[in-house]
């Protein structure tokens, strides 16, 4: 994971303090709107001038807001003429105008109707030789996807459907995750992590109904090893117990086999 | 002269199947995808000329520039489209494999993949050219479009995977300036190594500064100036 440092003393918009909602036609997204946008706590010059850039991939489009004293909300943007805009994400910049810096920023925010539905793993078939399934890290910000072997017959509907596909392979790919995101990646906050598919995750774990320990950060002196450990456990437990119905399914598979 | 397709899940699973014959065997002959259920005809028609030769990746990417835009196809449409970009892998098949003499070993070379997977995305030996040099048109795109269409681009692999560097005009426009040699017509010698200066220490430095300075509003000038002296000898004079 990319480690950022902070010599300049910018400051962090909070994700609660911003919104933003796709514009559809037909239901192609062609703009957004930025509904809200909470600067209050941040103690900026009302010189200082406010950008939101819509981005994925290649592709970039930037918005002037005026300045902290002239912006007015809501605030609509074309995305017309921008490639992905289905999956862009915005970023909102406070700039001083006399130096170039970067006074305050929030980054990596998805529309709030996306940060409610988007799938948070998606699912490739390809040649794994003989290995089943890989989760290989190679998604935005190396965000996880799911490789899965399609030599194997049928296995675009295995993967969706099948009781022991489900079972085996899922529960050992969260697991896999939630160490990458501990571990590896060495998550930098529990409540605002910088990167958003870790934040992604996390959201995931909570609707699960587990509750994320303390400290999930290696570097903070109350990080646990154990208690990362059982939480990882009790999110496996819940993901299991969520699909118990696929589990009575793949008994009854065990039970009616010859 | 052929019309434009894209390739459908069976068309992908028969051109990698060849893909996979013809690493043994040279000769082996190229399926006929060119209908369903393997692939489909893209809309608006477009033709192309399925036997024209292209010298360079920039030869290649001139070419579908200039017939996307006759069509009205707007680059916006198509740069997603894998399934566009794995059926012309496979049409300019000969073109893209130096006649069966560069075969390369990945099959994302000529199987595009979903965009979300990036680093698959741009090694494919058509797509990024295209994307690149309709973004930015020359000189800026000429480090990733200079050589032959069969061979991988250092360049695209190093700097298409950092969507921060992709995604600025000002940046690229800095590192065609620091890195392309206009005499040879190619990247200056070692500027896709290891040693002080080069590409990869660009984009780690420029990865401080995206967090400290409003990069989209400096000129090329300005983000070189910001450059440590051990970029002293890549800058223009």
């Amino acid at each position: 994971m990319k480690r950022v440092l902070n010599f300049t003393e910018r400051k962090r918009i909070k994700r609660k303090n911003v919104s933003i909602q796709f514009i559809r036609q037909n239901g192609k997204v062609v703009g957004f709107t930025l509904e809200k946008l909470d600067l209050n706590d941040l103690d900026l010059p009302n010189y200082a001038k406010i950008y939101i850039e819509a981005y994925y991939r290649t592709e970039l489009k930037r918005f002037d807001l005026g300045t902290i004293n002239s912006f007015t909300l809501p605030y609509s943007g074309d995305l017309k003429d921008i490639a992905y805009s289905e999956n862009s994400k915005f970023r909102i910049l406070v700039i001083d105008p006399s130096d170039l810096k970067i006074l305050a920023h929030a980054d990596k925010i998805s529309p709030d109707e996306i940060a409610g539905k988007r799938a948070i793993l998606p699912v490739e078939f390809t040649d794994l030789g003989n290995e089943i399934w890989r989760v290989e890290y190679e998604g935005d910000e190396g965000a996880p996807i799911l490789m899965i072997n399609r030599e194997i017959p049928n296995i675009q509907n295995i993967a969706k459907k099948d009781p022991q596909f489900l079972l085996y392979v899922y529960p050992a790919v969260l697991r896999e995750i939630l160490i990458h995101i501990v571990f590896v990646d060495k998550i930098d906050s529990t409540t605002e992590p910088t990167v958003g598919w870790h934040r992604d995750w996390l959201k995931f774990t909570q609707q699960l109904g587990v509750e994320i320990p303390e400290s999930l950060s290696i570097e903070n002196d109350n990080f646990n090893r154990d208690d990362i450990l059982e939480w990882i456990s009790n999110c496996i437990t819940k993901f299991c117990n969520k699909y118990a119905e696929k589990f009575q399914e793949y008994v009854k598979i065990i039970e009616e086999a010859p | 002269m052929i019309a434009v397709r894209r390739m459908l899940q069976k068309g992908e699973d028969s051109f990698r199947e060849f893909l996979n014959q013809v690493r043994e065997n040279k000769s082996f002959p190229k399926p006929d995808l060119n209908n369903e259920p393997f692939s489909e005809e893209f809309s608006p028609k477009i033709i192309i000329d399925d036997m024209i030769t292209f010298k360079s990746k920039q030869e290649l990417a001139e070419y579908l520039n200039k017939v996307f835009e006759i069509s009205g196809v707007k680059r916006e449409d198509v740069i997603g489209d894998k399934g566009l970009w794995t059926w012309l892998a496979y049409t300019w098949f000969e073109q893209i494999t130096n006649n069966r003499c560069n075969i390369l070993k990945r099959e994302e070379h000529y199987i595009c993949t979903s965009p979300s997977n990036y680093r698959r995305y741009y090694i494919h030996l058509v797509a990024p050219c295209y994307i690149i040099y309709s973004l930015y048109g020359l000189p800026i795109s000429k480090l990733f479009v200079y050589n032959p269409p069969w061979e991988i681009n250092d360049f695209t692999e190093r700097v298409a995977a950092n969507q921060f560097i992709i995604s600025h005009k000002n940046i690229m426009e800095a590192i065609y300036r620091l890195y392309f040699d206009e005499r040879s017509g190619r990247p200056k010698r070692g500027a896709s190594s290891d040693e002080e200066g080069s590409v990869r220490r660009f984009i780690k430095v420029i990865q401080q500064f995206e967090f400290t300075y409003d990069i989209y509003s400096m000129s090329s000038d300005q983000i070189i100036n910001l450059l440590p002296p051990e970029f002293n000898r890549w800058k223009p004079s």
